[in-house]
């Protein structure tokens, strides 16, 4: 096809500002899918994603439109919208020209609006600003447009303005695209080269990968190689996402779609890997981006009543479609054999959690997720930890750095100050403010990653009511005074309940945390001693007492039913416990590591 | 259906006869009774005996057992109408039980009972402390519960149980101690002590949850606990239950058809059955009862199939409340499974945890166990 008729473009949004809905009308309009085909968000195609109504991978679809005259190409490569997976949206925007940007509104620019935009303007795509909803009675499309063009750069009358419900606008806008957006640069004579922008595993075919070609073309039968990895493979299938998968004989230059060529594992082929024909390779690979890096660890153990073995299965399972999920298997003292898993964010976590507990039945015990640090030894050597058990003995420490990011909140200016107070209390650093309008603030904080991961956003949430949105940024690892808190459940160190903290706040948070354990621990038949050392020294200790009386006193035969329906209940209430010696530790007792609150 | 061997075993049954009434129910009562005042018994009493009639093909039963409420709340002849209906169809029951309220015990009902082939009695004493009584509601003083026992041996009954409550809000370490001697001093066979408990809907829990009283704490109550098996162990009652303690061979027959988990018949309002693999809950409502049973249908209000599973673990739980155990043979032979095997998992816990003792054909709680046995119960209530 001639690449002046294909556009290749994402659209990029702050969470609810109507994506999906926007990818459904184009689809429709198109004919890509009939109304009637059009199931709510087909773009999302994981149960977990539609429930909590963000997209979680990115998919691509091929639409035909007719624009004066000429038949258009259009690739739509669907972005998602959590700050946990800005590198699919660095990765989806690497397989475009062009970018939609979305904004709500009756919402306006928001926290992600702005990272999506940074990240188009890294990548060099064309932006083109789009404000949905206009529909709404809360629309003020002309406050909006005047934000994009005071924070985007966008200039408020370019802006469109559409309501993806009703369709308004889309038409206009689909034309708009062939339009304004560039096409693809026509390479078709020089060797090929492909960026697999996505993949996913398929039980039949293996893996199946999704692919921008970037110049000259795949043919099926034709004999590839992978230009990182340095391996070969014979395509046996090329097609398009129509939405369904069709296959094609051939993809050409400027093109979108996938790809088959028995390869089995997802492993081995990297996102951001690019493809050429083994008989004629290209000189360079296509300019790879950054990988997506894990910046959130739990370790996950099997509860008393599930075997190792099942988990390990049920891990698997998951990691074949999910190549920035990672576990490796982890021996913890207190805890026995588990697995130390590596996520993108907080979400990435619980959704995997959710996945692995829904589609398996496994009873798991998870601890705190944790940052990963940077130790340097008194030999100068760097490391990297994932788990505050994986931390030397201080004495071989020379310097102990954690991940700082760049935080970007987006309030109204009534709540200035207690998102700055709360901020202050966790270590955040603020580099400026920016005034939207008179009503809305953007500041800018420099933040330790381990303060802001687990309910920083529920806080600001909570002092602004729901009105502020957060987005961030990993920027780089930095030396703090930090410190190991231990915990000690009857005598015994719990390496899962250790935690890393900032000097000034370990005495405090030590002695929070046995209070909460010693509310979220059940009461056994023996005394239980809880303690808190820091530095090997033992600064706090809390007991949970025995409980003594536990039977029911009458059984006789009108009660048998009944009396095993409360013992079933009590057993139930067992599950997603872990025994630490003699004692058994409940799921949220770990978590208790995370609850800064009194 | 075609059910396995297991869930039909070819054993007689206990009968159980619930009497729904009472003179006045006691605050901490969670049993089904309602006033005898309000209501006609003699449609009742036709209403137990249709129910019974019902298993006229039961060709024996092994025990019976008459509870309540109080069944000597009942005019005596309504009583011992009921008593002559259950021994004409069957004439010897190894052991026949009568619960007695110590104040409607008198001579006259005792020599109706004994005359009508009751061999047992069960009196509801609670108590040897006047204010202790007083606080669960009960209306009978100590000499008359004292008296009540004393009838029932001049009268000749040689199997005499009576009912112990611990643990009451004002009670101490000392009182429970000499509530302990004074039971043991009366010479009867077998004694039941229960921790209160304080059941949902009774007035009672109502009072504690608005404050009204301090509960004893746990320390206590356990200490209580513990102060029942050495005294009556001492004094010869040796505890074959969680609750139940008695003189060597006077254990109750009857209910240990329930821990052995037998089957059984239950008549009347709120009484359960376990028959033919099916467990059975009658309506606890004498109304509504007497209407269904008036109307030829079953007063079920619940009624369960206990799978083969759940009743491997019925079966468990309930052995294990006695201090003879699980039979590991026995239980083999009546449910086709090993014991050790089909619990392996919290057999090895508790084992570790010194809850459970195991030796080469039993398998038991340990002492320690018992004050907290549903915390170990738990884990053998569903595979």
């Amino acid at each position: 096809m001639d690449t002046r008729h294909i556009r290749n473009f994402s659209i990029v949004a702050h969470i609810d500002h109507g994506k999906s809905t926007l990818a459904d009308r184009m689809l429709e309009l198109t004919g890509t899918i009939t109304q009637r085909q059009a199931q709510e968000q087909l773009l999302d195609d994981m149960d977990i994603e539609r429930e909590r109504g963000i997209t979680i991978k990115a998919s691509a679809v091929t639409m035909e439109y007719q624009y004066e005259g000429h038949t258009y190409m259009l690739n739509l490569i669907d972005t998602p919208g959590h700050v946990d997976f800005h590198y699919e949206v660095s990765r989806a925007l690497a397989a475009c020209e062009g970018a939609l940007l979305i904004v709500d509104a009756s919402q306006g620019v928001e926290a992600q609006t702005v990272a999506n935009a940074y990240l188009a303007v890294e990548t060099g795509v064309e932006i083109m600003g789009i404000i949905n909803k206009i529909d709404l009675p809360a629309a003020q499309p002309e406050v909006v447009a005047e934000e994009m063009e005071h924070v985007l750069g966008i200039r408020r009358n370019e802006c469109f303005l559409i309501s993806a419900k009703t369709g308004q606008g889309i038409g206009e806008l689909l034309d708009a695209v062939c339009e304004l957006l560039p096409a693809p640069e026509d390479r078709s004579d020089e060797p090929t080269r492909a960026l697999v922008f996505d993949s996913h595993c398929d039980p039949y075919r293996g893996v199946i990968c999704y692919v921008r070609v970037f110049s000259g073309s795949l043919k099926v039968r034709q004999k590839i190689r992978l230009m990182h990895k340095g391996r070969s493979y014979l395509v046996t299938e090329l097609g398009k996402f129509r939405p369904t998968m069709t296959p094609v004989e051939e993809l050409g230059v400027g093109e979108v779609g996938y790809i088959v060529a028995n390869i089995r594992n997802l492993a081995d082929v990297n996102v951001g890997e690019t493809i050429t024909e083994d008989a004629n390779p290209a000189p360079d690979p296509l300019k790879s981006y950054q990988p997506p890096m894990q910046m959130v660890f739990s370790d996950f153990y099997p509860g008393d009543n599930t075997e190792y073995s099942k988990l390990r299965a049920a891990f698997e399972k998951l990691a074949l479609n999910d190549a920035s999920f990672s576990f490796t298997p982890q021996n913890s003292p207190a805890l026995g054999f588990g697995f130390r898993c590596g996520f993108l964010g907080l979400l990435h976590m619980e959704i995997i959690q959710e996945r692995l507990e829904r589609e398996n039945d496994v009873d798991i015990v998870q601890t705190a997720p944790t940052v990963s640090y940077e130790v340097v030894t008194n030999d100068d050597e760097v490391r990297r930890i994932e788990s505050p058990s994986e931390l030397p003995d201080r004495s071989h420490i020379k310097e102990l750095r954690e991940p700082f990011v760049r935080l970007e909140i987006i309030t109204s200016t009534e709540s200035i100050g207690g998102i700055m107070k709360l901020a202050e209390g966790r270590r955040c650093k603020l580099i400026k403010t920016d005034y939207l309008n008179p009503t809305r603030v953007m500041m800018e904080y420099k933040a330790p990653l381990a303060e802001i991961v687990y309910d920083f956003y529920d806080q600001i949430k909570g002092i602004s009511r729901g009105y502020a949105t957060m987005d961030y940024e990993f920027t780089a690892f930095e030396a703090t005074n930090l410190v190991k808190i231990d915990i000690l459940v009857n005598g015994q160190p719990v390496d899962a309940l250790s935690l890393i903290v900032h000097r000034d706040h370990a005495e405090q948070r030590g002695r929070k945390l046995i209070i909460k354990l010693r509310r979220a621990i059940p009461r056994h038949q023996f005394e239980i001693p809880l303690q808190v050392a820091i530095g090997g020294k033992i600064i706090a200790r809390e007991t949970i007492k025995a409980f003594r009386k536990d039977v029911t006193a009458k059984l006789y035969g009108g009660d048998v039913t009944r009396k095993m329906k409360v013992l079933k209940r009590q057993k139930e209430g067992k599950r997603r416990m872990k025994s630490v010696g003699s004692v058994q530790v409940p799921q949220k007792a770990f978590m208790s590591v995370l609850d800064t609150s009194d | 259906m075609n059910p396995s061997p297991a869930s039909l075993p070819d054993e007689t049954p206990g009968l159980y006869l619930h009497v729904p009434f009472c003179h006045e129910k006691c605050r901490y009562c969670g049993f089904y009774s309602e006033r005898l005042r309000s209501h006609d018994p003699s449609s009742l009493v036709a209403a137990l005996l249709a129910e019974l009639d019902r298993y006229r093909d039961v060709r024996s039963v092994r025990t019976v057992y008459i509870g309540g409420g109080s069944p000597t709340s009942l005019p005596p002849e309504l009583l011992a109408e009921i008593i002559t209906a259950i021994k004409a169809r069957w004439p010897a029951p190894e052991e026949f039980t009568v619960e007695c309220n110590p104040g409607q015990t008198d001579e006259r009902v005792v020599s109706m009972l004994r005359h009508h082939g009751v061999d047992r009695l069960s009196l509801g004493v609670q108590s040897f402390h006047a204010k202790e009584l007083a606080f669960l509601g009960r209306r009978h003083s100590v000499e008359r519960a004292i008296e009540s026992v004393r009838v029932a041996q001049r009268l000749g009954f040689d199997h005499v149980s009576i009912d112990l409550v611990f643990a009451i809000p004002g009670s101490t370490l000392v009182s429970w101690r000499r509530c302990l001697q004074s039971a043991a001093a009366l010479g009867v066979q077998h004694i039941s002590a229960y921790s209160l408990s304080y059941e949902p809907g009774t007035p009672l829990e109502v009072a504690r949850r608005a404050g009204q009283f301090r509960t004893i704490d746990e320390e206590t109550d356990r200490a209580m606990y513990e102060m029942a098996i050495d005294f009556l162990g001492s004094a010869g009652f040796a505890q074959y239950e969680i609750s139940n303690f008695a003189q060597s061979g006077y254990a109750c027959l009857h209910n240990q058809g329930y821990w052995q988990n037998r089957p059984y018949i239950g008549i009347g309002p709120a009484a359960g059955s376990y028959w033919q693999g099916r467990r059975t809950v009658n309506f606890a409502d004498i109304r509504q009862y007497i209407q269904r049973i008036e109307a030829g249908s079953d007063a079920y209000e619940l009624s369960a199939h206990p799978d083969r599973n759940e009743r491997l673990c019925e079966t468990a739980v309930l052995n294990l409340r006695t201090r003879e155990g699980v039979d590991l043979a026995a239980f083999e032979r009546c449910t086709g499974v090993d014991f050790r095997r089909a619990f392996e998992v919290p057999l090895r816990r508790h084992n570790r945890g010194g809850l459970i003792e195991i030796s080469d054909d039993r398998v038991r709680l340990t002492r320690n166990a018992l004050a907290v046995a549903d915390s170990v119960l738990c884990d053998f209530s569903c595979l």
